[in-house]
């Protein structure tokens, strides 16, 4: 998985693309490092070039929602399609994240 | 030959022989100020070489290097004889001598698998590239050129040494690793039901069952289990954890452990089972793991299939030529506090059957990167059937490994269940 972060002065979005798997612990841990905001601050994984994911992938959605939360930021996903966008249906991301679509 | 003492064991401090090392350091300590790294008292080094003088000088270079037990050979036959009665960690081998060939005992020795990691220093007096060449096609790690001069002598042994010690290290916790995780693994797979006590339950229940489960590493985190709580009612049980290998195992082990103590009351109501394991789960499993799970109740007294899914992969149910896939969506167990499920009943009469699986049946990528689907797996399960309507799981499986290769990269789970 890659990723890339587009900066706005009130929100922050993280364009991750790839596959993105049990493999890439560490790069989600520079992607959790972009969470360093102030309060209020909006938070946005955009999933539009994200082609899977896996088990360990959708926990670190879980992780990143709970690192926005712990710092009052406001997270939301979006963009998802295809294989990644039916396991967020599957595992009903919608009653737990903000989907932004 | 003749030598009286094969084996010489030199004592540490000999002062006949003092290392070209600075003034006032012990012996062993350095050697042109080269760091010597890890002791190699404990190491042994049999020397190929009838030259009663060539023998004395690489002790004594040995020994500098702090290594003190040495052997020697002069024939083919007597190498082979302290190959087996010394067990040397290197051997320095001379490649021309009056009575051996160096290159062929070197190449012999690499034909045996007993030998084939052993060090093996050719020593020569042609230094010709060609001759270079032949030594190291005979299978020799490593020359060095004679006359020998101590510092080269001594850097490649220690190098050579070093790099065995580390090797045989590393391949006894590989061993290690590798016995633990089959003595696991054999664990793992005594959570699903003993083939014996399943066909018994299933014929209790006039059922056929057909399983596979099979781990992509030797252990990972998938499981699944069968129980009857009366007469009429079977509940099947299949969950996938997070992650793969060792963490992902243990915590199947602690979800059957949760499963195991739930008391019969709560294992009726498939949603009401789910909910209480995404509680308990979640007190146990760190941020960001969870499972995914399928939990069904057949029910023969009215002909029927009542489950609760935790984002499960979709089950199949095929009755006669028709095959659909049922909603399995689910908040994942232990990741939420407070996660709701929902139970759906829908009809499993005789001869209906139900296909669990898990998802690395469904994602397993063909030769070309793609991605079989739950559609593919749909179209798979609809050939076996008519292929092998009596067992269709083998037939399954065997589509599918012509696809998709034999070696998963996931766990894999696949449960055919059928009403008799």
């Amino acid at each position: 998985m890659d990723f890339s972060v587009r900066e706005a002065p009130a929100s922050t979005e993280i364009v991750l693309s790839g596959r993105m798997t049990f493999a890439d612990h560490d790069t989600f841990r520079d992607v959790i490092a972009t969470f360093e905001r102030p309060a209020g601050h909006r938070m946005v994984f955009d999933l539009s070039r994200l082609d899977f994911v896996d088990s360990s992938g959708l926990g670190m959605f879980i992780i990143a929602r709970d690192t926005a939360q712990r710092r009052n930021l406001d997270f939301a996903i979006r963009g998802a399609r295809n294989e990644v966008r039916r396991l967020i249906t599957i595992a009903k991301f919608h009653t737990m994240f903000n989907i932004d679509d | 030959m003749g030598h009286a003492r094969a084996m010489a064991v030199l004592p540490r401090t000999d002062g006949a022989a003092a290392p070209p090392s600075p003034a006032g350091q012990g012996s062993g300590a350095s050697v042109y100020g080269m760091e010597l790294g890890i002791p190699l008292g404990g190491c042994r080094v049999l020397i190929a070489d009838d030259s009663v003088f060539n023998r004395k000088t690489l002790t004594r270079f040995l020994q500098w290097a702090g290594i003190t037990q040495v052997a020697f050979a002069s024939t083919a036959e007597e190498v082979m004889e302290r190959l087996e009665s010394f067990a040397p960690d290197l051997l320095l081998l001379d490649t021309a001598m009056p009575r051996m060939d160096g290159i062929a005992v070197c190449r012999s020795l690499r034909g045996d698998p007993r030998w084939r990691d052993l060090p093996i220093l050719m020593q020569s007096t042609l230094n010709s590239d060609q001759m270079r060449t032949v030594c190291f096609s005979a299978g020799a790690t490593d020359l060095i050129a004679k006359p020998i001069n101590p510092g080269e002598c001594i850097a490649r042994v220690r190098y050579h040494l070093e790099r065995r010690s580390m090797v045989q290290e590393l391949r006894a916790f590989r061993e290690r690793v590798e016995r633990d995780l089959r003595q696991a693994r054999a664990m793992q797979l005594a959570l699903v039901p003993e083939p014996a006590e399943l066909a018994a339950l299933a014929d209790r229940h006039g059922l056929t069952v057909d399983s596979v489960f099979r781990a992509s590493d030797e252990i990972g985190g998938d499981f699944w289990t069968a129980f009857e709580f009366d007469g009429t009612r079977v509940g099947v049980f299949a969950a996938d954890l997070s992650g793969h290998g060792i963490a992902a195992a243990i915590n199947a082990f602690r979800l059957h452990t949760l499963l195991t103590r739930t008391p019969p009351e709560e294992l009726r109501d498939p949603a009401r089972l789910l909910r209480q394991l995404n509680l308990r789960l979640g007190e146990i499993l760190p941020l960001g793991q969870f499972a995914t799970a399928f939990y069904g109740v057949i029910d023969r007294a009215d002909d029927s299939l009542l489950y609760a899914a935790a984002a499960a992969p979709s089950p199949i149910v095929a009755s006669g030529h028709r095959f659909r896939r049922l909603d399995a969506a689910g908040l994942f167990l232990g990741a939420f506090r407070d996660s709701a499920y929902t139970n759906h009943r829908v009809p499993l009469r005789r001869g209906d059957t139900l296909f669990l699986y898990s998802d690395g049946l469904s994602e397993a990528l063909d030769a070309d990167g793609a991605m079989l689907g739950e559609d593919g797996l749909l179209q798979l399960a609809r050939q076996a059937a008519a292929d092998a309507p009596d067992r269709p799981l083998p037939a399954l499986m065997a589509r599918h490994a012509a696809a998709h290769g034999e070696r998963l990269h996931d766990d894999v789970t696949a449960l055919w269940i059928t009403r008799r």
